[in-house]
């Protein structure tokens, strides 16, 4: 024990004497380290903000297709519908004792290259995402007139829009539209709080407003003449024929499985309901191939620099002789003078992880507000998952793994060591 | 004492041979002989770092050319000190800590300081006349004369049997050389050390109980 402790307080005198060299290779350690917590840590993050794009809902209904396609135009806003399902289906759902509440969204339109989902104020009472947490507006209140619009966060922050402006919707998809509800202005009445989800890349109108802009455009464009005035628009009643999809909460979570297969097998119309939380990790499955790729990259470059660090040990040995010299005169086993490398090593690499755990969390720290404003991605910090501490943990481990290159080397020419360090030139 | 011993470096023809050599305890031996003739791989083979091709080493009582390389090292912690001709401080110690290494590695030294190393330290470097200001400073800052005399302290900390000293002088002046040879005899003889000296310097002889050529002997 007690040579154990003098090789430690021999290694550490060594690693502060020679600082000056070492601080560099610590350095580099330490950004490497850094790179390789910051990966892990961002994985484990972004997987969790992915994952709870949307909570709090059990089942998403939509025409019959695939339960990633259903996914990822309902939720996402990537692609489109197959098909639509009728109101009727909708109201049945409502009417269903079993199903809490439903969630009906029309999509189809979008505003400079956002999409515009149709729905009603369920949207913003019911949906949830993250850890349970409800929408909440910003600013203003959400849609009550027929021209009303409620923006997302990301898209307000993008466009510089700001309450009570009016904006023009365009009929269709895609960034740039050649045909446009211009006869009907939208004003905005509210704006979300940022979710870091796509609820925040899209703005909300009701499903009255929806199928009140294409009135007068059955055949796809806009037929002069044929158009509503917002006026007498507002006197109508405007209940659709047909919505996108809905989004359905169940009284009882255990009832998901036999209403999604009645759902699945209905006679009246052909549509698919899918769990979220199935299609999303299905979804991330297909995505996680990338970020494991980046996870093994960011390994080799903590393998790089600690092969770093051992060639500059190697380089440090010929300075060390005359040392190993006196130790071994003065009566040190091979075996001690060996342990030194290996010590100096694994402190050098725990003071690399340390530092970069403070490099990490300075970094977290300072840029999460940042990256929320920026990219709308929301990255907190928190106490270290288990996966994370035994990646940290392996730096320390094949620290000492490599350092048992100058260590064998040391302890087999200190076997040999004469009298004096002159025999070992 | 030694005896018939021999030794080859690898890729050496024919072993080095060396004289039968006798000292009792508290006894101080003169090695001297020109360059070449072994002189420190004499001191190399005594202190149990290098093995004999041929004969036998036995140092208080203890056949140590026959012990095992671990052993030898434990022994040599236990009951050697050691000066070499310069580069003798461990560079990242203070002149403090460089004195007290031999107690870290040897519980027979450390028991027999009182009443504990660094006080024992203490006294031997002031007896050394190493400033106290300098006590905790690296030892790169010493001078030459300095570093050997915080060598001598080293050697002669825990009262080792035995001190092999190879050319600690050479790298001296005169007046250092003979100052610092006095104090490390006369420190040895407080401890009952025996000194075995080797340089290629005749006139220290006179300061030796015994004295052996090497080289000149087959």
């Amino acid at each position: 024990m007690s040579k154990v402790k003098l090789a430690l307080s021999l290694a550490t005198a060594s690693l502060w004497y020679r600082r000056r060299v070492l601080a560099l290779v610590c350095l580099t350690l330490t950004l490497s380290v850094s790179l390789l917590l910051g990966i892990q840590y961002l994985r484990t993050e972004i997987r969790q903000s992915f994952t709870s794009t949307i909570s709090g809902t059990d089942l998403i209904v939509g025409a019959r297709s695939g339960q990633l396609n259903l996914l990822l135009y309902t939720v996402f806003h990537i692609g489109d519908a197959t098909n639509n399902i009728r109101w009727s289906s909708f109201q049945k759902l409502e009417q269903d004792r079993r199903i809490n509440w439903a969630i009906p969204i029309s999509l189809g339109d979008s505003y400079r290259g956002y999409r515009v989902v149709a729905t009603n104020d369920q949207f913003l009472a019911r949906l949830q995402f993250g850890n349970n947490q409800s929408l909440e507006l910003a600013q203003g209140e959400w849609f009550d007139d027929l021209f009303d619009v409620v923006l997302g966060a990301g898209v307000a922050r993008q466009l510089d829009h700001h309450l009570n402006d009016e904006i023009v919707l365009s009929h269709g998809g895609g960034r740039t539209s050649f045909s446009n509800h211009t006869d009907l202005p939208f004003r905005i009445s509210g704006v979300l709080a940022p979710t870091g989800t796509p609820v925040d890349q899209a703005v909300y109108i009701s499903l009255d407003a929806m199928e009140a802009i294409h009135v007068g455009w059955e055949s796809g464009v806009a037929i002069p003449g044929r158009g509503l005035s917002p006026d007498r628009a507002r006197a109508r009643d405007f209940t659709p024929d047909s919505i996108t999809a809905a989004f359905v909460g169940l009284s009882q979570p255990i009832l998901t499985f036999q209403v999604q297969r009645e759902l699945n097998q209905s006679r009246d119309e052909p549509l698919s309901a899918i769990l979220p939380g199935v299609a999303l990790s299905e979804l991330w499955r297909m995505m996680g191939q990338f970020e494991k790729a980046l996870l093994g990259i960011s390994a080799f470059v903590v393998v790089t620099s600690l092969v770093g660090l051992v060639a500059v040990l190697l380089t440090l040995q010929a300075q060390r002789q005359r040392e190993v010299a006196i130790l071994r005169a003065t009566g040190a086993s091979p075996a001690l003078i060996a342990s030194l490398y290996s010590f100096e090593c694994v402190v050098l690499a725990l003071t690399a992880c340390l530092l970069a755990l403070i490099v990490g969390a300075g970094a977290i720290a300072g840029l999460s507000p940042w990256l929320l404003e920026q990219f709308g991605i929301q990255i907190s910090l928190r106490p270290l998952k288990q996966d994370e501490w035994l990646l940290l943990a392996a730096v320390p481990v094949s620290a000492l793994l490599v350092s048992l290159v100058p260590a064998t080397s040391t302890w087999r020419k200190s076997r040999k060591q004469g009298f004096g360090a002159a025999d070992t030139d | 004492m030694t005896r018939q011993l021999a030794f080859r470096w690898p890729g050496q023809t024919t072993a080095t041979a060396f004289p039968d050599i006798r000292l009792a305890q508290g006894e101080h031996l003169f090695l001297h002989g020109p360059s070449g003739t072994g002189k420190s791989t004499l001191l190399g083979l005594l202190a149990g770092m290098l093995a004999p091709e041929s004969g036998t080493i036995e140092l208080l009582g203890q056949p140590v050319s026959s012990l095992k390389a671990g052993t030898r090292d434990r022994f040599r912690a236990n009951h050697m000190g050691v000066i070499f001709q310069q580069f003798n401080l461990v560079p990242y110690l203070s002149a403090l800590a460089n004195v007290t290494l031999p107690c870290r590695l040897s519980a027979v030294r450390r028991t027999r300081t009182s009443p504990d190393p660094e006080t024992s330290a203490a006294d031997l470097l002031r007896q050394l006349a190493i400033p106290d200001d300098h006590w905790h400073k690296g030892v790169t800052e010493l001078s030459v004369g300095q570093q050997q005399r915080v060598a001598a302290a080293r050697a002669l900390i825990g009262a080792p049997e035995i001190i092999l000293a190879d050319e600690p002088t050479s790298a001296l002046d005169a007046d250092n050389r003979d100052r610092f040879l006095d104090l490390l005899l006369a420190l040895a003889e407080q401890r009952r050390s025996s000194v075995i000296f080797v340089s290629h310097d005749r006139a220290l002889a006179s300061h030796f109980h015994h004295q052996q050529a090497l080289g000149a002997t087959p």
